[in-house]
């Protein structure tokens, strides 16, 4: 993919005002699905149950493959979770 | 959501109070202190302490980095939102908490450029936005926070990124849990070890707990049952005379931490040889700040910061509830002069922190049936 299309991607998420607490300050992690992947600069776009997009640091556990889970601290991915680990909103479970 | 719906089995929940019961002894009164922000947020979000036996107590601890911070930090903060041509980027709990003369919401208000963000990638980009202008990161986290940080520190240097700059206030864990150990006024049994620090630092570091202390620790997920299993856990250590480090949390926390992480956050940073907590006084190496290497990006380097020590307002008790000494009900102006919207202390700004906790889930007193 081209390296500058993650950096585009905005942060859209609205974690941590939802009332669930504050990700980034609290010691709380979601996890996320990693949609693209650029290893070159070790980022990812990845998106939440809801399928809002977050770009996210990999450095912490690369490699990371497409369709992975990972869970996901102020923006940096800091541990791999199993693939069955995310469903998106309505899926089956 | 699979490791989400498992762990929040009323069933499974019920089951593990009734064995919690069978664990402790009548007549002995157990504390157990929760090291983090986010467990008692869990605990009073789902009700877990409605589910332990009356003489079992959860003492909530200092892991919510935001209540931690002392108001002179925060004062520097603000004196540097207000340099010229500062761009001050921090996270959105941080704007609330009050300084001596308000909070950074309030320099915002006074015209100082301040803007929210989710991460520290976040406000580099806002300075790559902004080449003419300097761009300052207030990093604030423990462990788990602290290598996003790094990264992007990194990445700025990388990159060649010149207008952005971080003022650090990271923490790490260990001290202040030694502090609280050594605390004369506060008796403890066990600890709920801290989840996402722990997928960062591991839990070998937690050994000293049990090897130093004789107390055990378990390190624990969030989700209702990591809680609960972790309380039993304890318990059950307690009632077979053993002290040991055990790790609930396998899904996500190796024993030995993210080597990665742990790897470039001693590239990044260097510990302060004593930093300031609120409510804790200073506590030797407990604090980090950006090493040599990383000098340029240092923001206290780059602009003179007052650096004055500011005592907390005498009416707020933050201290003695991040010691877990008093309860947040127990506070003379809890839910009174210091509410969510009008906070007087950082315990109540936090949604992570213990007094933010209580007051949104309506626990003003401690009124429990007893199980």
């Amino acid at each position: 993919m081209h390296a500058d299309s993650l950096s585009a991607v905005q942060c859209e998420t609205t974690h941590g005002v939802e009332g669930e607490g504050c990700i980034t300050c609290g010691d709380v992690a979601v996890p996320l699905r990693v949609l693209k992947v650029d290893q070159d600069r070790g980022l990812a776009l990845c998106e939440d149950e809801r399928g809002r997009h977050e770009t996210v640091e990999i450095a912490l556990i690369a490699p990371v493959e497409q369709g992975q889970s990972v869970l996901v601290h102020a923006g940096t991915a800091i541990a791999g979770l199993p693939a069955e680990a995310f469903a998106p909103e309505g899926a089956q479970r | 959501m699979k490791y989400v719906d498992e762990f929040r089995d009323p069933e499974l929940g019920r089951a593990l109070s009734g064995e919690i019961l069978g664990l402790v002894e009548p007549g002995h009164h157990y504390k157990l202190m929760e090291v983090c922000g986010g467990h008692t947020h869990s605990i009073y979000k789902f009700g877990i302490d409605d589910l332990l036996p009356e003489n079992v107590e959860l003492v909530h601890g200092p892991g919510c980095p935001v209540c931690v911070i002392p108001m002179g930090r925060v004062d520097d903060g603000i004196a540097l939102a207000h340099q010229p041509g500062v761009i001050f980027t921090c996270f959105g709990d941080m704007l609330r908490i009050p300084g001596s003369n308000g909070s950074l919401l309030d320099a915002k208000a006074e015209g100082a450029d301040i803007r929210m963000v989710y991460s520290p990638l976040d406000a580099l980009r806002i300075a790559k936005e902004n080449p003419d202008r300097d761009v300052v990161f207030f990093a604030i986290g423990f462990e788990t926070t602290a290598p996003s940080t790094a990264l992007t520190l990194k990445r700025a240097k990388a990159e060649g990124v010149t207008n952005f700059f971080c003022m650090c206030n990271h923490v790490t864990i260990v001290p202040p849990l030694r502090a609280l150990l050594d605390s004369p006024d506060l008796r403890l049994d066990g600890f709920i070890g801290p989840g996402h620090v722990s997928t960062v630092v591991g839990a070998r570091p937690f050994e000293f707990i049990p090897a130093d202390y004789g107390k055990p620790i378990v390190v624990a997920g969030f989700e209702p049952l990591d809680v609960l299993q972790a309380v039993h856990q304890i318990l059950k250590q307690l009632a077979e005379g053993r002290c040991e480090v055990e790790n609930q949390y396998t899904r996500v926390v190796p024993y030995e931490g993210n080597l990665r992480a742990l790897e470039v956050m001693s590239e990044v940073f260097e510990l302060r040889p004593h930093f300031e907590w609120r409510g804790l006084g200073f506590i030797s190496h407990s604090g980090l700040k950006l090493s040599d290497a990383y000098a340029e990006l240092d923001a206290e380097l780059r602009w003179d910061v007052p650096g004055i020590r500011v005592a907390d307002p005498k009416a707020c008790q933050c201290g003695e509830v991040l010691k877990g000494v008093i309860k947040p009900f127990e506070c003379k102006v809890f839910g009174t002069a210091c509410t969510p919207e009008r906070p007087i202390g950082t315990c109540m700004v936090s949604s992570e922190g213990a007094c933010a906790a209580y007051y949104n889930y309506g626990r003003f007193a401690r009124e429990r049936e007893v199980v």
